[in-house]
């Protein structure tokens, strides 16, 4: 029976995707429309697109200007966020900005950004930047208002200062936070780099996207669909091992021997 | 040599620690006051004068929201006050520092961090080279009764395990005075009365001077050299009572006797005058 039970649990996400591979074929096949091939046609069509040397540096060049934009938002979130959560008036002064930046659509900006930057990498990455800063920004700042004040104070009382209590307590004790903030910039991450590629169409796997629909290749478009939720879908399962490992010791129920009193 | 104050040695145990010890800690005319939300000024501790004496066990006692923990704060350094002046071995308190080590209710152990590396922290901080902490910590985990628990997280800790490495993270770094603020106000009365035991043990062994913030009656007079009883809010010393009970002392034997008895009768006698006319809204 355990042995059944653990099988089905592992396979359970293979299933899923085969599930919905399934069912796309079969309403492809009952609406026959041009604009919806079926499952099959589309991962017929993934070999042929990073086979060929184009769609792939096209590709790349996405997964390079994502992974600068996020690691740079990354670098500069954090230390704000941790010292947003330790000062009021730090606080103060950065909460009106991100409460109005918040809820206003990073690909809105786009357009004034293209103006600006033209529509190079500069202007995308500042995109992809704006996505992912903020809920790493929000996440350390939670993360870093609720630690325990005590324990600051026993670090200062073993003479850590200022600085080291941020680098040495805060940033630790937040981890757990921020690494949540992390993961959900990473998403989004990947969705702010396919819409300012479709917005500034020039190169990357959201320029392969759109042009192909232009084209009335949709096997293409489903093919490039699958290919970037598949890049999706990768991230944040290495991602997740990435924080699993890193915050073990906050983690919820891992093996307690609580057999003592 | 002889100029330095003697630490009480173990072999003199009968003379009682403040009788030989210079002035540890002095709280000179002390008052702190709070500026609540409503822009309202709540004096919480008013015009505290005390002096604890190097290698005494005192007691701070009183109802809840009396200050005391305050006063705990400003000695510690995490809280300077409006008003008067606190001294360290006759220097001016300033912030915290690693002559004064803290233990709290809330046991504030560094969560990413196993017991070992809790209690490891204060003198790696200190430059202690890493073997040579590691053993210290190691035997000191040891003394707290937690052999075996080296690499656990705190998560995997009961409280009260959790508090027993908090002592041990502080002892780690050899502050010259102990500040616990009800450090075993959490823990269920059992778990209470096992840590009062070890704690008594390990103090009746190496004497440091202890500022001991609690709201139990029994508890204070178990432990303590000196009981101070404070009046509700705002806190003001209401009287100080002279522990006189032989040490070391057993749980068993005290209990029994009619000296510990009339401490607790007497004590609890002050705090219930202390009651609802000194309230202020």
């Amino acid at each position: 029976m355990t042995v059944i039970r653990a099988f089905v649990s592992r396979s359970a996400p293979l299933m899923a995707c085969l599930g919905l591979l399934a069912i796309w074929q079969v309403a492809a096949l009952m609406l026959k429309t041009d604009s919806f091939p079926g499952a099959w046609e589309a991962i017929k069509a993934i070999p042929s697109i990073l086979g060929d040397q184009e769609s792939l540096i096209n590709i790349l060049a996405s997964i390079r200007r994502m992974a600068i934009g996020f690691s740079v938002a990354v670098l500069v979130s954090i230390p704000l966020g941790l010292m947003m959560g330790r000062s009021r008036a730090v606080a103060s002064f950065f909460n009106p900005l991100l409460m109005i930046t918040y809820p206003v659509p990073k690909a809105a900006l786009m357009p004034i950004i293209l103006l600006w930057l033209g529509v190079g990498d500069i202007a995308k990455m500042l995109v992809i930047f704006l996505g992912v800063s903020l809920p790493v920004i929000y996440h350390s700042f939670q993360g870093a208002k609720a630690i325990e004040e005590k324990m600051l104070w026993s670090g200062a009382a073993m003479g850590l200062s200022a600085a080291q209590r941020m680098i040495r307590i805060v940033l630790p004790a937040a981890l757990p936070e921020i690494l949540t903030g992390c993961r959900t910039g990473l998403v989004l991450a990947l969705i702010t780099m396919v819409t300012s590629e479709m917005i500034a169409r020039q190169s990357g796997a959201g320029n392969i996207l759109f042009n192909a629909l232009d084209m009335g290749q949709y096997d293409t478009v489903y093919a490039m669909i699958i290919i970037i939720g598949a890049m999706g879908i990768g991230l944040d399962a290495a991602f997740e091992r990435l924080r699993a490992r890193l915050v073990r010791w906050s983690e919820p129920g891992f093996e307690i021997p609580l057999s003592f009193a | 040599m002889k100029l330095m104050p003697s630490r009480p040695n173990v072999e003199a145990k009968a003379a009682p620690a403040r009788q030989t010890g210079a002035a540890m800690i002095t709280i000179d005319r002390v008052s702190q006051v709070f500026r609540t939300s409503g822009r309202r000024e709540h004096l919480a501790i008013s015009d505290i004068s005390l002096t604890i004496e190097d290698g005494a066990f005192v007691s701070i006692l009183g109802p809840s929201g009396c200050g005391k923990s305050t006063l705990l704060y400003i000695v510690g350094g995490f809280v300077s006050p409006t008003e008067g002046v606190a001294r360290v071995k006759g220097k001016a308190i300033r912030g915290p520092g690693p002559d004064r080590g803290p233990v709290f209710q809330e046991f504030a152990l560094f969560p990413w961090k196993s017991v070992l590396g809790n209690v490891m922290y204060g003198p790696r901080q200190q430059g202690v080279k890493s073997g040579e902490a590691e053993a210290q910590s190691r035997a000191l985990i040891e003394k707290v009764g937690l052999k075996g628990f080296e690499h656990f997280y705190p998560k995997e800790l009961s409280g009260g395990m959790k508090q027993r490495v908090a002592l041990a993270r502080t002892l780690a770094y050899h502050p010259a005075v102990l500040l616990m603020d009800e450090p075993f106000g959490a823990l269920d009365a059992h778990t209470r009365t096992r840590l009062q035991n070890d704690l008594l043990k390990i103090w009746e062994r190496d004497r440091k001077t202890v500022l001991f913030v609690t709201h139990s009656v029994e508890e204070a007079v178990f432990l303590s050299d000196r009981v101070v009883v404070m009046t509700r809010a705002p806190g003001r010393i209401k009287q100080i009572v002279e522990i006189d009970l032989p040490r070391p002392r057993r749980r068993s034997e005290l209990l029994l006797d009619p000296r510990y008895q009339k401490y607790v009768v007497d004590i609890e006698g002050m705090i219930d005058d202390t009651s609802e006319d000194e309230l202020r809204p």
